[in-house]
């Protein structure tokens, strides 16, 4: 295991860092917001047929570029530093991740490679309606195929053409009798309603399924292995858009702290904001240390990234949280306004917050697969 | 088609310069490809996707030049040149312009691209220089281009439009920020730069003598570009557009 990013690795996040520049600044960002499908086409189709993201870490017999999950986060990490509208988590750091482990080779075959070229927007259909992340929480009832249910929270529910989703066989309690399906956005039966989210860049829907026809991922009941290792995956891509946008949140109230004069000097110089600010350093750097760990664990198929990928989810959504609050708090007045940036930070953080679980649940997740 | 793109590494333009005996610091702080050279990067990989051939990077710097180098390899180039010599530091547009020639001379060459000026240095002179001592033509200032048989067609962006310019190949091509959209590299790009052949020449590898490569020009002094001045400003009493326009006119903007 290499613990340094290698030149090549620097310069890929170079270069999406200039596309990103480019193609989402805020105005960009804000614009895309208020639509309905809240992403730009022709910017998605030049990440995936010039600059090659969406195929970055699926194995080329797939249609992919073969490349790893470090790749794959060092490129969340920079869409999340900017907040960029595009399904990219849920097609590639989640749905991607799913087919990859619960597909079987002729699926993987048949699937991936219209996600690697841009084609295929997808998403996981996972959480129900005031129920959690648990094997006992998924009840949208399977019967020989046929789905029945409600699942909500959906990441890009509504634009994507391929969901993939955690059902439960008729008749079966806890680890035992989930399966994992793929519907395609258009099924007959499937009624797709986005939800007003409080994090306005990324789009939530709510998916109720009638009598869907779904086509089952390798063998019946036997997706809860696969389903937890995709989540687990889903925590660390998750974690690693959450550390760039952390970063840049960092980033805005120091530049700020420096910008701004009051009293006759910068208000960086006064204890209650460069305390803040080093406290929010402390945060951000660790939880990257954190997530930069767990990248490379997914990459090398480690067998800890049960225990890692939970507390990179969980270090993660606090510090970015505590960023996007104390970037407000350091900029003062203006941070409260509408036209600021910082609330769209805040947004994020508060939605990644409970996205797949908050960190109270992923400490304990940690806790009980630690033997603890 | 062998297209050849000069290229140069210069200092981040988005960082503020710093001098070093009249010259530009370009060590300690981080180095980029010019992002001019990029548009000539683009219009060589349209070429020759369309037409066939190898696309060959060529640039005259210090051995950390190479990074340039290997940004447009990433972008697809397939081969670069690199001329690296201490004698040539502080080297002027003309000691540039012969290196350069000399370099294009023993690769080969249909057509010979570059940026219309470097955007540290802004001489613009190199291109022509370059074109004269091959003895070629120079089409300067495409803003579009396309090579029909083996005639190169372009439209040379003017004042008050463009004008449509025919040249024969070989030539000297200087390529506008208008004529492309240069691609972002993809990471299998990246990869692959670096296992890509690059050779490295010092001035004695062109046949070029030690006067050649001496600097005939010396910067006695910098001084930086005045500050703008404050602006006039109308009371508009019903006139102020007609002074808005004597201003505008005086300025032949109008």
């Amino acid at each position: 295991m290499n613990f340094t990013f290698s030149e090549e690795q620097d310069e890929l996040r170079r270069t999406i860092r200039r596309f990103l520049d480019d193609k989402s600044p805020s105005t960009e960002v804000r614009r895309l917001m208020e639509t309905p499908d809240g992403y730009d086409e022709a910017v998605w189709k030049q990440m995936a047929q010039e600059l090659g993201l969406q195929a970055l870490h699926i194995p080329e017999d797939y249609g992919g570029q073969g490349f790893s999950f470090v790749e794959l986060g060092i490129v969340l990490e920079e869409m999340g530093r900017v907040l960029l509208c595009a399904p990219f988590l849920s097609t590639v750091g989640v749905a991607a991740n799913a087919i990859l482990n619960a597909g079987t080779e002729e699926q993987k075959k048949a699937l991936l490679p219209g996600i690697a070229s841009g084609e295929t927007i997808a998403t996981l259909a996972l959480g129900e309606p005031g129920k959690g992340w648990t094997a006992d929480d998924m009840t949208l009832e399977s019967k020989d195929g046929v789905l029945n249910g409600t699942k909500t929270y959906v990441i890009d529910g509504t634009t994507a053409n391929l969901i993939v989703v955690a059902a439960r066989e008729a008749g079966t309690t806890g680890t035992d009798g989930i399966s994992l399906y793929t519907v395609r956005g258009d099924a007959e039966g499937l009624n797709r309603k986005s939800l007003e989210a409080i994090d306005l860049t990324r789009k939530l829907a709510q998916l109720d399924f009638s009598g869907v026809k779904g086509d089952l991922l390798d063998e019946k009941g036997t997706a809860w292995p696969a389903l937890q290792r995709t989540l687990d995956h889903a925590a660390v891509a998750l974690a690693a858009e959450m550390c760039g946008g952390a970063q840049r949140a960092l980033d805005m109230a120091v530049q700020y702290a420096k910008d701004r004069v009051q009293f006759g000097r910068p208000i960086g110089s006064f204890q209650a904001i460069k305390h803040k600010c080093a406290d929010m350093l402390l945060e951000v750097e660790s939880a990257k240390t954190a997530m930069y760990y767990a990248l490379w664990v997914a990459a090398a198929d480690d067998p800890e990234l049960p225990i890692v990928a939970p507390m990179a989810k969980a270090y993660a959504a606090d510090a970015f949280f505590k960023a996007a609050r104390d970037n407000i708090q350091v900029h003062g007045g203006i941070g409260f306004t509408w036209e600021h940036d910082a609330h769209l930070y805040y947004r994020r953080a508060k939605s990644d917050e409970l996205m797949f679980g908050d960190a109270p649940y992923h400490r304990e997740l940690l806790a009980q697969r630690l033997g603890i | 088609m062998n297209v050849l793109v000069l290229v140069k590494q210069i200092p981040d333009p988005n960082n503020p310069y710093q001098l070093a005996n009249n010259r530009l610091k370009r060590d300690g702080g981080q180095n980029v490809l010019d992002p001019g050279d990029e548009f000539g990067v683009e219009a060589a990989l349209q070429l020759t996707e369309a037409n066939g051939g190898e696309v060959t990077v060529v640039s005259m710097g210090p051995e950390s030049a190479m990074e340039a180098i290997r940004r447009a390899l990433s972008m697809g180039a397939h081969k670069g040149v690199l001329i690296s010599d201490d004698s040539l530091q502080g080297a002027d547009a003309l000691v540039t312009a012969r290196v350069l020639a000399a370099a294009i001379k023993k690769t080969g060459f249909d057509l010979v691209i570059a940026g219309v000026e470097s955007t540290d240095g802004s001489t613009g002179t190199v291109p022509g220089a370059i074109a004269e001592l091959l003895g070629v033509p120079l089409a300067s200032f495409a803003k579009h281009l396309e090579i029909k048989d083996t005639t190169l067609h372009i439209q040379r962006q003017t004042e008050k439009g463009y004008d449509d310019v025919e040249s024969p190949l070989p030539a000297v091509l200087t390529v506008t920020a208008g004529v492309n959209e240069p691609r972002y590299p993809t990471f299998k790009g990246i990869m692959q730069a670096k296992s890509k052949p690059v050779e490295q020449l010092k001035v004695g590898d062109l046949g070029l003598s030690a006067d050649e490569a001496k600097a005939t020009q010396t910067v006695n002094e910098v001084t930086p570009a005045p500050a703008r001045g404050a602006g006039e400003k109308f009371e508009d009493d019903g006139t102020g557009a007609a002074k808005v326009a004597d201003f505008l006119k005086e300025a032949k903007v109008i």
